[in-house]
Formats: C-alpha cells, structure tokens, sequence
C-alpha cells in the first residue's frame, strides 16, 4: 500500500504524455473531422526533428520546439490542402488518405535512417526528483507542465480569438459558420496546421525519453485516439483529463493487477464511457454525430 | 579483307564470351533472402542480410560452388503473411533454388511452411523461436543459435559470473525474469526460469511487457519491491533502453543486470548512456572482438565488412548470417548437389568442433536440423564499449570482468 502515492505519481505523468499526443489529434478529429491515422507519424516528425537538430547543431531538444513544432504545422497544413481537401467530397477516401500518408511517412525516415533506433537520452534528461520516497523524473515532469501550459493555451486561443471563435464555430455547425462568413477551408487549413504543430511539439519534447524509429509514432496513436473519444471530440480540457485518467487507470492496473492487463482494463473503461456518455466525458453533447449530420 | 577478318573474329569473340557468361549466369545458384527490408525491423534484416552478401562474395571470389555462381535474391517480409507470398513469388518468378533468413521468428515459421509445399531448403540463420526446428518440416534446417541456446547462455552466466561475482550461492541467489510478450521473449523466460529453478534458484517474479510500451514504471516498481539480485531482461531494443532508464529513474539497482537479445548495440548506449550501462551483462550473437583461437575469422569478417560497407557493423547479426551461409556452403559441397534431400542428409552427417566458424560456432545437427553447436556469447558493457567477457574461450586478451554494480 506504500507505493499508492508513487503509482499515483507515475500515472499522472504518464497521463502528462497521453494528454500532449492527444491534444493535437483533438483538435484535427474535433474541428476537421478527419481519423488522421498518421497523426503518430507527425509526433515522430518532431522526434527526428528535435534529434538531428540536437545530433547535427548541438540544439537543446526543448529550444528546438520552436523550429520543428512549426515545420510540422506548414507540412500539416500541406496536408490538409493537398490531400484532404480534394477528398473533402469523399469522407472514406480520406481516412485511406491519412492512412497512405502513415505508410509514406513511416518509410521516408526508414529510408532516411535505416531505421537504427535514435536516442539522446544518454546525454540529456536523466535528472530524477527525489520527494521523500518518490522518485520523479524531471523530463516527465516538464512534458506534464507543458501540457497543461498547453492546454491552457490552446483553451485561451479558441475562446479570445476570433481564430479561435471561428474554429468552434465550425466545429459546432459547418454551414452555419459558412452563412456567417466565416471561410470554412480557411479555417480548416488553420485547425489542421496548429494540430500538427501540437503533435511536432509533443515529439520534440518526448525526444528525451523515447528511442525514436520510423514506427514509434505507433506506439502513442491507438492511446491518442482513446483518449480523445474518452475525453470528448473538440474539447481541449477533455484531451488532458483523458489523457490523465488513462494515465492513472493504467498505472494503477499495471501495478496492481497486471502490467500485461493494463490495456484491456482502461479499454473496457473507454467501452463503457462511450456506452455511457457517448459525447465524451467533456465533450458536447451531439457533437460526436455532427460530422455525420452534415457531410457537405 | 584481313581486316574484316579481325573484325569478324573479334565479333564472334565477344558473341561466344556474351554467351558463356549468360551460360553461367543462368546456372547460378539462387538463394532467396526473406527478411523484412521495410518496417521497423528492417535495420536488422538488413544487417543480416550484409552478412550474406560477404559469404557470396568470398564464395563466389573462389570459383563458385559446383562450378556455379551464387547469386541472392531479397525477398521483403515483415509479417508471416508476407513471408508466404514472398517465398511463392521468389519461386514462381524468381526461380530461387533454396531460402534463408529470418530476422523475424513469426515470418520464418510461414515461409518455411510455404517454402515446404514447393520441396526448397529453408536455411534458417537468425529466427531464434524453438518450435521451428521442433515442427520437424522436412525442408528446414537451422544452423544457428535458438531460444533454448539463448536461455541457457543466460543461465551459464548467472551461475559462473555473477554468482561468483556476487559471492553467492545459486540458491541464495534472487532472480526477477523480464521478457517481451511475444513468442520470443516468451519462449525464451520460460526456459530460463526452468533452468535457474532447477539449481535452486529463488525466482522472485516473471513479468511481461509488449515492446511497444511507452511506460514501464508499473514493470519496474513491481520488480523493484522483489528486490531482486539479478534482473535478466529479454526483448527488443526500444524495451530494453525504456527498462533500463526507468529503472534508473525509479532508483532500481540490482547488483546484476543481465540483458538477453538485443542491448548491445550503439543504439542502447545513446538511450542510456554509458555511465548507467557500466557493468551491465548482456548475452547475444558473437560479436566480432571474440578471441580469433574461439572465432578464426572474426577479424577477416571485420576487415571485409568495413572495406565493403564503409562502416562498422550495427549489429552482430551480421557474422552470424555470414557464418549460416558458410556451414551452408559446406553442406552444398558435401552433398555435390543443390537437391533438398542430399543437402539435408550431407546436414545430418556434418561433425565440426566448436571454434570453427568466426562466430565459434561448429557444425552438429540434432534429429530437427537444429544445430547444437551454436551459442551465444556473453559480452560486458565497459566504458561505453560492449566487450566479450564470457565463455572464458571466448574473452579476447587483455579484457577482465569488470564490477557489476552501477552507478
């Protein structure tokens, strides 16, 4: 029983990364409507990014956020207009899209690196808090601050801005916000390029815990996608409480049970949630058949 | 007219040499490589598959065998789905006379299958899983180390180096078992428990873990209230690092840490750094530092994988698809023939001593093709550097054992 608080801890940092990953693919599922399966692949962008900039220009992997998280968000919004737009007719063939972009992505970095697995946390990240018995890792621990600082964030952007006021209004009735004058596209472009900035962040700032490989982006998408249908499609504050209750969930049930049950016991949460509440935890009621409602 | 005449010559000249060489060209000797080339493990499929290459190289340097070219066919496959239609399209297309591989257990368990209905040799180097020898398919043969040679290396080593280091007796010795989830991992911790029971050994816990977890605190803290002597990890790369980190953060130190597999390359010591990976054991393919009197030819297989390839090789799978390919040369000579049931019975008959081959392996087959003179080694990670420290024969000269304990 002594180590309640430790798993407590360990949860809500591990929570602290599920929240980041999921906060970019809220945003892309909640506004544009898009499964972007190769959300994953554009965290692993920002993880190849943030190494070669620390490997090649002795880049700290924090200060690198503010290159790479942008180049991310330009080849999201290339994306967007490239390949989603054209399909904006054919919701199916966009999600096939995404999913060809998945395989490109994965086997232009194989190509790239031969698919030796990448790391710096050798070098960098390997300072530990110690709190009485707890033991905290301080990279987990800024990956959790910056969550929150980007949430925050992100929640101030959507409801000051008339960027961000567009972007709900989209997200809450398409053709409303089209007769409102609110350009539609436009706003799109906008919402898929900060979601993919979100995600080229979350790289970069995972880079010092993580081996990187072509595939690693894998490794965070099926939890991402929990975690935003958990939490609620298109709220910001439901990503981070998702990402922290399968945090705990997991730790807790790792811990106690089984680590080899770990995920079928938060999926079965995530199962009776959708059964439950199928808007989300925090997510507006209706909100998860708009998409369906209006397809033009 | 003279002139016309030389010309002429010279024309029928290089038509006939054109000729002998399509002649021999169409004779050669083709082995389909099946390997994943694409996905995440394709680093090792490929680092494998440079091993291949060199043995081709250096075969076809001496003439051949049977007089006839070896030429190898890459055949990609991640999954055994693909295994299955790449060995068909290899043989319908391809026109490949036998198979080797596999990085990947799971792909040579279906393409051997597949390469079985067409009656072609399935020469297996890499896949370490047991049951593929013990399914006994008449067209597979395994000249390679296997799970249970990777166990019991493992347990070799708890029992001769680190409880002597420890200054423990095996039965006052704790031991926590850490392995990947999949039939590798699996296969492999089962025996390992078996083994180290069997000497009475306190096995304090088995835990399992996929080796796409993104976090293993629950893993390590499990293990960390075992308090355990030895941690022995068996799983992939990106596991093992996330293992050895968290169990740094988490303020885990067992006085051994034993990995199994993978853990020996530059991709661990990036990840971890060569400070927390001080003392650290690790049993995997020979690597190319063994003492030349155990491997004769480690260093030749160096010298040819640097002038080839420019670099130093990332992975010890290299030697040992070489050396697979060489005791499959052997077996080609003994049998004079490519004919899959000469080939087997020229396997079968094959007795060399261990310290043959530049990996240390020898050549002795069991009932299954399993050959049993093949092992892993035992290295140390010393100052950012993995060196052989165990079977004695092995250990090059001038290296010792050095502390277990870590930072």
């Amino acid at each position: 029983m002594d180590q309640i608080l430790n798993v407590l801890v360990f949860g809500i940092l591990l929570g602290g990364i599920y929240g980041l990953v999921s906060i970019g693919l809220n945003l892309i599922f909640g506004v544009v409507r898009i499964v972007n399966f190769a959300q994953g692949e554009l965290v692993m962008f920002g993880m190849y990014g943030s190494y070669y900039g620390y490997a090649f220009l002795g880049l700290n992997p924090y200060l690198s956020v503010l290159v790479v998280a942008p180049l991310v968000g330009l080849l999201g919004m290339a994306i967007q207009r490239l390949v989603i737009q054209p399909l904006r007719d054919e919701p199916n063939m966009q999600i096939f899209a995404t999913f060809g972009l998945l395989i490109m992505f994965q086997n232009i970095m194989l190509a790239l690196s031969r698919g030796e697995a990448f790391s710096i946390g050798g070098q960098v990240g390997a300072e530990v808090l110690t709190v009485g018995d707890l033991k905290i890792s301080v990279v987990r621990l800024v990956t959790l601050v910056a969550t929150t600082l980007i949430t925050i964030g992100l929640h101030l952007f959507l409801s000051r801005t008339m960027a961000g006021k567009a972007i709900r209004a989209v997200t809450q009735d398409k053709r409303a916000a089209r007769v409102m004058g609110i350009n539609v596209e436009r706003t799109f472009l906008i919402t898929f390029g900060i979601g993919a900035a979100l995600a080229g962040m979350a790289g970069a700032l995972l880079t010092p815990i993580y081996s990187i490989t072509p595939a690693v982006g894998g490794n965070f998408i099926l939890a991402a996608f929990a975690v935003v249908v958990l939490g609620g499609l298109g709220s910001v504050w439901g990503a981070y409480i998702g990402g922290l209750i399968v945090g705990v969930v997991e730790a807790f049930a790792g811990y106690y049970i089984d680590p080899a049950l770990k995920n079928a016991i938060w999926f079965i949460i995530f199962l009776i949630v959708l059964i439950v509440r199928p808007s989300g935890l925090l997510g507006q009621v209706g909100a998860e058949e708009v998409g369906f409602r209006e397809q033009s | 007219m003279t002139m016309l005449k030389k010309i002429a010559g010279i024309v029928l000249m290089t038509g006939a040499c054109a000729l002998t060489q399509a002649a021999y060209a169409q004779q050669a000797i083709k082995i389909g490589v099946i390997n994943p080339f694409s996905g995440p493990l394709a680093l090792y499929g490929g680092e494998m598959t440079r091993g291949f290459e060199l043995a081709v190289d250096q075969a076809n340097a001496a003439g051949g065998l049977l007089g006839r070219r070896i030429e190898l066919v890459r055949g990609d496959a991640s999954n055994p789905q693909q295994g299955i239609a790449t060995v068909e399209q290899l043989v319908t297309k391809d026109k490949v006379d036998m198979f080797t591989g596999t990085y990947i257990s799971a792909v040579a368990n279906s393409a051997s299958d597949a390469a079985a209905r067409y009656n072609k040799l399935y020469w297996e180097t890499g896949g370490v899983a047991r049951d593929l020898t013990e399914r006994g398919l008449p067209n597979f043969v395994r000249s390679g180390a296997y799970a249970v040679s990777f166990a019991a290396r493992s347990v070799d080593t708890v029992r001769d180096l680190i409880a002597p280091s420890l200054k423990k007796d095996m039965k006052d010795l704790k031991v926590w078992i850490e392995h990947e989830d999949s039939i590798y991992g699996t296969s492999i911790a089962e025996v390992q428990k078996r083994m180290l029971e069997a000497f009475g050994t306190k096995v304090v816990g088995v835990g399992s873990h996929s080796f796409r977890s993104i976090d293993l605190n629950d893993t390590v803290l499990r293990a960390k209230q075992a308090n355990p002597d030895v941690l022995i990890q068996t799983g992939y790369v990106p596991d093992g690092n996330l293992l050895l980190r968290t169990a740094r953060e988490q303020g885990f130190k067992p006085a051994a840490i034993l990995l199994v597999g993978t853990g020996d390359t530059s991709e661990t010591l990036e990840s971890v750094g060569a400070a927390s990976l001080e003392g650290v054991l690790m049993v995997g393919w020979p690597r190319t530092d063994v003492a030349e009197s155990y491997g004769p030819g480690a260093k030749a297989f160096l010298a040819a994988y640097r002038a080839k390839y420019k670099a130093d090789p990332i992975a010890p799978q290299s030697m040992a698809g070489y050396v697979g390919l060489q005791i499959l040369f052997d077996t080609i000579k003994a049998a004079g023939s490519i004919d899959l049931e000469k080939m087997r019975a020229a396997a079968a008959k094959l007795d060399k001593p261990e310290g043959t081959y530049a990996t240390g392996f020898g050549v002795k087959f069991d009932k299954n093709f399993q050959n049993l003179r093949a092992s892993p080694n035992t290295g140390q990670w010393q100052s950012g550097k993995m060196v052989t420290v165990f079977p004695k024969q092995a250990v090059p000269a001038g290296v010792t054992l050095r502390s277990l304990a870590r930072n």
